[in-house]
C-alpha cells in the first residue's frame, strides 16, 4: 500500500506539469484581453502600455518557465518565511494577479474561509441528509419515501442553482425578510447572537448546494444499497438470526459505503472549487466567484494558479479515493 | 473596538457642540456590483475602481452634477480670465487648499501632486490613466502649494491632470518606492492608499469588500455624516437592485442597467428609490466606410478600398431614417435612456438641436432615397444595384439588451429592402482590442457595429479627435486607433484643428456643434440612446446627488441617515 | 424441546405451501399476474434424515428452501418446526428460532460478508443468541473451524483469500455455529470443482452422524442426491411431482418426469451406460407464471392423454410412503 501510494503520487507530477501547460497553452490561446474591461476612454497606446506592464510582450515560453518558478519556488518559500519568520523567499517575485497586482496566494487563502465554510458546510450537511435517505429508499424500494426521495432528488439536480437560489431570496429575503440576500464576509464570529447572524446569512446558500450534493449522493447511496442488499451474504445475515437493523448497517451499509465513500472523496475538491454560481447569486465571494472574475478580467495568472490548485486537489483526492477503497474493501490490495 | 471608538468620539462631540456631527449617522452599506479588484486608479481603468478610490483620494477639481467644474483640492478653477491659464494655452497653474492634510496626519503639498505625474508617466509603470497627462511636458512645484502644469501644444480646455475621479492625488511618502515596474508589488499602498478624501480603508479584500472608517484628518470637520462605510462588490445588478430596493440590506446600489419593467417592479416594494442622470454615454451604430471583405485579405477594413455600398450617403441615411428609437428606448431603456440624434448630446451647451429629424421614423422616406439612388428590390425584395446587393453584417457584443436592438433593427432594415445578418460576440473579445481576435471592434470586420460610448470630463474635443484623418485602426498600427468608421474628410479635420486652439468657449462651442452635425449628417455613425446612469439608494440615505460627469460617490461626504 | 417431541411426528411438516411473486408492469407498477414459484408443496422431513429436493433449475426448489426458513415471505401454506408452526410468526419470533435452523448456500463466495473476516463470520450468530464470553466464543469458533476441517490460523482472514471449497467450509461452519438441527442445503457443492465436492459431501454426512442433523439437500445432482439422500422429492414447476425413498425412486421411478430425469443421469458401469435411453422431452419449460391447464407436466409428457390437458392432478400416496402425482396412477 505504502510503495502504491508513493508510485501514484510520483506519477503525478508528470501529469500535473501536463495539465499545467494544456492549461497555460488554453488560457493564451483563448481570445480575451486583460485590458477588455476598461472603459472605452482608455487610449490603445494606454492599453499597450499596461499590457506590456502586466508581462504580456514576453514570449509564450518565457511566460510559462515564470509561472513555474512563481508557483513551484517562490510561493513555497515564501510560504516557509510566512510559517518560520526567517527570511527564505528574499525579493522573489510571487504570483501576482493583473487585476488586483497582489499575490494571488494571499488572495486566495482570504476566499478560502468563506468558500469552506459555505460550499463545504453544504458538503457536509448534503452528505448528512444523503446517507439516511439514500439507505431508507434503499431499503424500501417503492415505497412513498422511495417515491418522494426520488422526486426530490431529481429536482435538485435539474433545478439549477440560480434558479433555487433566487427562488429562495425572493421567499425569505424579500417577502418574510428572514435572512440576508448579501452574505457578509467581514462577519467575525465573536458570540452567541454573531453565530447566529452568521447561521442566518449562510442558511440560504447552504440549503440550496446542500439539496444539489444530497440529491447526487443519496441516489449513489440508494444504487450502492440496493446493489447489496440482494446479495447472497445478506441472507446469509438473516439467516443467521441478526436483527434486522444489524443485518441492514452492519452488513449491507458496510459494503455498500465503500463506493459511496470513494464518491464522496472525490467530490470534496469541487468543494475547493467553490460554487460559482451559487456564490455569485448570494455574493459569497469565495473561490468560485474569485475564480469567475478572473476569468472574466482575463486574469490570466489568477485563473491559472487557481484552475491549477484545482487540478492538484483532483489528482490528490482521486489518490484518496483509490486509498480509501483500498483500506475499505479487504478484497483490494494495492501492490 | 475602532468603530467603536469613532461613534463613542463622535457621540462626545455632538454632547458639545449640538449640531450635525462627523460620523453621527452611523453606518452605510453600498453595493457595487462588479467588485474593486485594486484602490488605485492608476493601475486599472475600471469604472469600479476608479469610483472606490474616490472615497479616500481625491482630485485637485472636480465635476458637479451638471458638469461645473468645481475646486475640490485647489482653491478655485485657473482660468484665462484669473491668470491661472497662461495667455497661449500653455501652462496651467493651480493654487492648492491652504492647511490640507493627509489621514495620516501629515500635510498635503504640490510634491505629492508633482509626484502623482512621475507615477503616472513613468514609462514602464503601465498607468491606466495616461491619457490624462496627454501633452504634459512638465509638471513643477512653484511653492508648497503652487503647481504649474506645462504643455507641449496649446490645451484651450487643460483640465485634464488632476481633474476628474480618474487623476487624484497620490501621496508621495506612501508611493515613492513603487514608481515604474515596482508599482504592482506595492500590495499594501495599493489596497490602503492614503488620502486626503473622507474616508480610510480599515480593511481591503480585493474582488469581494471594503470596510472603511471616516478620515479623522478631513477638512470638514462636521463631516463625513456616516462614520463607517461597508462597500460590498459581486453579484449582478439584479441583485444589487433588490438588495436595495426590495430587501432594503444595502443603501446604495450603483450602475442598474435593468430592463425597465424590473427596476419599476422592485421600486415598488417602496424601501428605496431609483435615480438617473445622464451623462455623455451613447449606444450608437457604427458604420464602416471601407470594405470588410474577407476577399481584401491583409487590406481588410482598410482605407484602401472603400465600402461598395456604404461610401453611398443616400445608403446611410436610409439606414438611420427606418429606425424607430423611441420603441428602442422603451424597450432598452425607460426612464434610463432618451433617444437622441447626436452623438454629443450632453453637456446642454454642446448639444446640437440641427438633426432632431431622426426622432421620427420615417420608412417612406427611406424607401424613396434608396428608389431615387437607383437601388432597386430583387425578386426576393432585397435592394439591389449594379449586382451589388444591401446586404449587411451587423455585429454587437452579446447583451440582451443589444440583442433585442438587433432584432428589430434588422426587421425595419428588411422593410427598406436591406438584408442584415447579425452577430453577437463576447464583451472581453469584442472590446478586447487583441490585434490576434478578428472579433474586436477596433478591426470591425463587419459592415455596421452597435456599442456604447462615452467621454470624459465635459469638454469633447479629445472625443471628436477620435475621428480624425489616420486615426483608423489598421494593421500598420496594431488595429489601434479610434476612427472606428475610418471616417476621413479634410472639413472636419479642419475645424478639429481650430478647436484644438480655441480657448473662447462661445467658438468652441459653435465649433463642436459642428463637428457633431457634420458627423450626423453625413451619418457616419447612426445615435441611438442618450444612456443614463441609473443608481438606486434607500430612504433612508440623504444626500445622494447622482453625479454623470465624476464619481458617483463624488459627494459621500455630505451623505446623512434620514 | 426435542426430548418432547414425539417419535413420529416429523421436524419439519409443510401443507399447501404456496410462494407467489406478483409480477409488476406499467408506469404505476401494478400487479398484472404472479409467478407461482412455489405451488400447494407439502412435504415432511423426518428428524435425522435427509432430504433431497431435486428438479430443473427455476422449478422453485431454491424458493421452497428458503421459505420453509421463512427467508422468503409466504404466500400461503403452513409449515410446522419441532412442533410449532412458524408460517405466521413475526420476524421477531423467527429471528429467535434461528438458532435451530440454518441454510448452507450455493454460492459460497456470495454469501459470505466480504468485509468480514472467518472468525466474525462465524461468531457474529453466537454473538447474537448466546452470551459467551470472549474467550469463549474464540474457542468455539475455533471448535468449529477444526470440525469443518479448516485451520485455525485462517481465523482472521477474507472469504477471498480461501479456495471455493474452503469457503463453504466457512460456510457450513458458520451454519453450524449454533448447533442447529435442521439444515437447508440449496446446492452447497453446484459452485465446486467436481474433486472438491465429495470432500464438502462427506464432511456434511460426517456432521450429520455427529450432531445428528436433518438435511433437506437441494440439488438439481441426481447422481449427488442419490448418494446422501433418505428421501427424494421432484419438483416440476412448483410443484412436488414425486416423494420416495431414495432407493425405490431411483429404481422405479413412477412419474414421466422423473423418469425423464433420471434416464438422463450418466451411469458409472459402461456397460449398462452404453445400453441407457435418454428420455428426451419435447418443448420448454413453461413460465411459472402461466402454467398450461391440468398437469402443469402435461404439454411436455410423452404419455399424456386427454384428462392431463383439462384436470390437474393432486400427490397421492401409491405404495407407503410413496407419492405421485400424475394421473397415471391416480386410477
Amino acid at each position: 500500500m505504502f510503495n502504491y501510494t508513493i508510485r501514484r503520487t510520483l506519477l503525478a507530477i508528470p501529469t500535473l506539469f501536463f495539465i499545467s501547460l494544456v492549461l497555460f497553452l488554453l488560457l493564451d490561446l483563448a481570445p480575451g484581453d486583460p485590458t477588455a474591461q476598461l472603459p472605452l476612454t482608455i487610449p490603445p497606446e494606454v492599453r499597450e502600455k499596461i499590457r506590456l506592464a502586466l508581462g504580456l510582450g514576453e514570449p509564450f515560453h518565457i511566460r510559462f518557465l515564470l509561472w513555474l518558478e512563481q508557483f513551484f519556488i517562490n510561493e513555497p518559500l515564501h510560504l516557509l518565511t510566512e510559517l518560520t519568520g526567517v527570511d527564505f523567499s528574499g525579493d522573489r517575485q510571487r504570483v501576482i494577479s493583473w487585476q488586483s497586482r497582489s499575490p494571488v496566494m494571499d488572495i486566495v487563502v482570504q476566499r478560502l474561509p468563506q468558500t469552506l465554510w459555505v460550499v463545504g458546510m453544504s458538503y457536509v450537511i448534503g452528505t448528512i441528509i444523503a446517507l439516511p435517505i439514500g439507505i431508507i429508499s434503499a431499503y424500501r424500494q417503492y415505497s412513498w419515501f422511495d417515491q418522494i426521495g426520488t422526486f426530490v432528488s431529481m429536482v435538485g439536480f435539474s433545478i439549477p442553482t440560480f434558479f433555487t437560489g433566487v427562488l429562495l431570496i425572493v421567499i425569505f429575503s424579500v417577502h418574510l425578510g428572514w435572512f440576508p440576500s448579501i452574505y457578509d464576509t467581514t462577519h467575525v464570529v465573536t458570540d452567541w447572537s454573531s453565530l447566529i447572524v452568521q447561521i442566518k446569512q449562510m442558511i440560504m446558500p447552504t440549503m440550496v448546494l446542500a439539496l444539489y450534493n444530497a440529491a447526487q449522493i443519496s441516489r449513489f447511496m440508494r444504487a450502492s444499497m440496493l446493489d447489496n442488499l440482494n446479495q447472497d451474504y445478506v441472507r446469509t445475515a438473516r439467516a443467521k438470526g441478526l436483527r434486522e437493523n444489524v443485518v441492514l448497517l452492519v452488513h449491507v451499509l458496510r459494503n455498500s459505503m465503500i463506493p459511496v465513500v470513494t464518491v464522496i472523496a472525490i467530490g470534496v475538491p469541487t468543494v475547493f472549487g467553490g460554487a460559482i454560481i451559487t456564490e455569485q447569486v448570494f455574493k459569497v465571494n469565495g473561490l468560485g466567484q474569485l475564480l469567475i472574475t478572473a476569468i472574466q478580467a482575463n486574469d490570466i495568472p489568477m485563473v491559472q494558479t487557481l484552475t491549477f490548485i484545482f487540478a492538484v486537489l483532483i489528482v490528490l483526492f482521486n489518490l484518496l479515493a483509490d486509498i480509501l477503497y483500498g483500506i475499505l474493501d479487504p478484497r483490494i490490495r494495492y501492490e | 473596538m475602532k468603530k467603536l471608538f469613532v461613534i463613542t468620539l463622535a457621540l462626545i462631540v455632538m454632547a458639545t457642540s449640538g449640531f450635525a456631527m462627523r460620523g453621527s449617522s452611523g453606518h452605510v452599506n453600498i453595493l457595487y456590483w462588479q467588485a474593486p479588484s485594486i484602490l488605485n486608479p492608476y493601475l486599472s481603468g475600471g469604472t469600479k475602481e476608479i469610483e472606490a478610490a474616490s472615497l479616500i483620494i481625491e482630485p485637485l477639481a472636480r465635476y458637479d452634477e451638471s458638469g461645473n467644474m468645481v475646486p475640490w483640492l485647489a482653491e478655485s478653477i485657473p482660468t484665462t480670465e484669473n491668470g491661472g491659464v497662461s495667455d497661449d494655452l500653455k501652462t496651467i497653474t493651480w493654487k492648492i487648499r491652504d492647511g490640507l492634510v493627509w489621514s495620516d496626519g501629515s500635510s498635503f503639498t504640490s510634491a505629492d501632486v508633482v509626484f502623482t505625474h512621475e507615477y503616472c508617466t513613468h514609462p514602464e509603470g503601465g498607468c491606466a490613466q495616461g491619457q490624462k497627462f496627454e501633452d504634459v511636458v512638465s509638471v513643477e512645484a512653484l511653492d508648497d502649494l503652487t503647481v504649474k502644469v506645462t504643455f507641449s501644444i496649446e490645451k484651450p480646455f487643460p483640465y485634464g491632470p488632476f481633474v476628474g475621479a480618474q487623476s487624484p492625488i497620490i501621496q508621495k511618502a506612501q508611493f515613492e518606492d513603487c514608481l515604474g515596474t515596482a508599482a504592482p508589488g506595492c500590495t499594501d499602498q495599493n489596497f490602503m492608499p492614503i488620502g486626503t478624501g473622507p474616508y480610510v480603508v480599515t480593511e481591503f479584500r480585493p474582488n469581494d469588500v471594503i470596510s472603511l472608517e471616516a478620515n479623522a484628518n478631513y477638512r470638514d470637520s462636521a463631516k463625513p455624516g456616516f462614520a463607517t462605510v461597508t462597500f460590498k462588490g459581486g453579484g449582478d445588478a439584479t441583485a444589487a437592485g433588490r438588495a436595495v430596493l426590495e430587501t432594503g440590506e444595502f443603501d446604495y446600489a450603483w450602475n442598474l442597467q435593468l430592463a425597465p419593467q424590473v427596476l419599476q417592479q422592485m421600486s415598488e416594494a417602496g424601501k428605496g428609490q431609483v435615480i438617473s442622470a445622464f451623462g455623455t454615454a451613447v449606444e450608437r451604430i457604427m458604420v464602416n466606410m471601407t470594405d470588410p471583405s474577407p476577399e481584401r485579405g491583409e487590406e481588410r477594413s482598410t482605407r484602401a478600398h472603400p465600402h461598395p455600398f456604404l461610401s453611398d450617403i443616400n445608403v446611410r441615411k436610409a439606414l438611420s431614417l427606418a429606425i424607430d428609437r423611441n420603441i428602442l428606448n422603451e424597450i432598452g431603456y425607460g426612464i434610463t435612456g432618451k433617444p437622441t440624434c447626436n452623438v454629443v448630446p450632453a453637456p446642454a451647451i454642446y448639444a446640437s438641436t440641427a438633426n432632431e429629424g431622426c426622432l421620427v421614423q420615417d420608412m417612406d422616406m427611406a424607401n424613396q432615397i434608396l428608389d431615387e439612388a437607383g437601388w432597386v428590390k430583387g425578386s426576393d425584395g432585397v435592394r439591389e444595384k449594379d449586382g451589388m446587393r444591401l446586404s449587411i453584417l451587423y455585429q454587437t457584443s452579446t447583451n440582451a439588451v443589444r440583442q433585442d436592438f438587433q432584432a428589430l433593427i434588422k426587421q425595419w432594415w428588411s422593410e427598406i429592402g436591406v438584408e442584415t445578418e447579425l452577430r453577437n460576440l463576447d464583451a472581453s473579445v469584442f472590446f478586447g482590442g487583441d490585434p490576434g481576435s478578428p472579433d474586436t471592434f477596433q478591426k470591425f470586420f463587419a459592415d455596421v457595429e452597435m456599442y456604447t460610448n462615452i467621454f470624459d470630463g465635459t469638454d469633447p474635443e479629445p472625443y471628436f479627435n477620435l475621428w480624425k484623418c489616420g486615426r483608423e485602426p489598421s494593421p500598420e498600427n496594431g488595429w489601434q486607433g479610434g476612427n472606428i468608421p475610418r471616417y476621413c474628410d479634410e472639413g472636419y479635420d479642419a475645424n478639429l484643428s481650430e478647436l484644438s486652439k480655441t480657448g473662447d468657449l462661445n467658438r468652441r462651442i459653435e465649433l463642436s456643434k459642428a463637428l457633431n452635425d457634420q458627423l450626423m449628417q453625413e451619418y457616419i455613425m447612426i445615435p441611438l440612446i442618450h444612456r443614463g446612469r441609473v443608481s438606486a439608494h434607500s430612504n433612508s440615505l440623504g444626500g445622494v446627488v447622482l453625479n454623470p460627469w465624476d464619481s458617483e460617490l463624488w459627494n459621500i461626504a455630505d451623505w446623512y441617515r434620514q | 424441546m426435542a426430548d418432547h417431541q414425539p417419535e413420529n411426528e416429523p421436524l419439519v411438516e409443510v401443507r399447501d405451501l404456496k410462494v407467489y411473486f406478483p409480477v409488476l408492469a406499467g408506469v404505476l407498477r401494478r400487479k398484472v399476474g404472479e409467478v407461482k414459484a412455489v405451488d400447494k408443496v407439502s412435504l415432511d422431513i423426518m428428524q435425522g434424515e435427509t432430504l433431497g429436493l431435486v428438479g430443473e433449475s427455476g422449478c422453485g426448489k431454491t424458493t421452497a428452501g428458503r421459505a420453509i426458513l421463512r427467508l422468503n415471505d409466504i404466500t400461503d401454506g403452513t409449515v410446522k418446526i419441532k412442533g410449532k408452526y412458524i408460517h405466521k410468526s413475526s420476524l421477531k419470533e423467527i429471528r429467535k428460532i434461528r438458532p435451530t435452523m440454518q441454510m448452507i448456500f450455493q454460492d459460497p463466495q456470495e454469501s459470505l460478508n466480504p468485509r468480514m473476516t472467518v472468525s466474525a463470520i462465524i461468531s457474529e450468530p453466537l454473538t447474537e443468541h448466546q452470551n459467551l464470553s470472549k474467550k469463549e466464543r474464540e474457542e468455539r469458533v475455533f471448535d468449529l473451524m477444526d470440525s469443518v476441517g479448516l485451520n485455525r490460523d485462517f481465523a482472521t482472514r477474507y472469504p477471498h483469500e480461501f479456495s471455493g471449497g474452503q469457503r463453504q467450509r466457512i460456510g457450513i461452519a458458520r451454519a453450524l455455529a449454533l448447533n442447529p438441527e435442521l439444515i437447508v442445503c440449496d446446492e452447497p457443492i453446484a459452485a465446486l470443482d467436481v474433486s472438491i465436492q465429495a470432500q464438502v459431501v462427506n464432511l456434511l454426512e460426517d456432521l450429520q452422524e455427529e450432531r445428528n442433523l436433518t438435511y433437506l439437500f437441494i440439488s438439481h445432482d441426481l447422481g449427488m442426491v442419490r448418494h446422501i439422500a433418505t428421501r427424494v422429492a421432484v419438483m416440476y414447476l412448483g410443484q412436488i411431482v414425486e416423494i420416495g425413498k431414495s432407493e425405490s425412486l431411483y429404481s422405479s421411478p413412477l412419474h414421466p418426469y422423473t423418469e425423464a430425469l433420471l434416464s438422463a443421469v450418466p451411469e458409472a458401469d459402461p456397460e449398462i451406460e452404453r445400453t441407457r435411453k435418454a428420455i428426451v422431452l419435447s418443448g420448454d419449460v413453461p413460465s411459472p407464471a402461466n402454467p398450461p391447464e391440468g398437469c402443469n407436466f402435461c404439454n411436455r409428457c410423452p404419455k399424456a392423454f386427454d384428462i392431463c390437458h383439462k384436470v390437474e392432478p393432486t400427490l397421492t400416496e401409491i405404495e407407503p410412503g410413496r407419492f405421485v402425482s400424475c394421473h397415471l396412477y391416480n386410477g
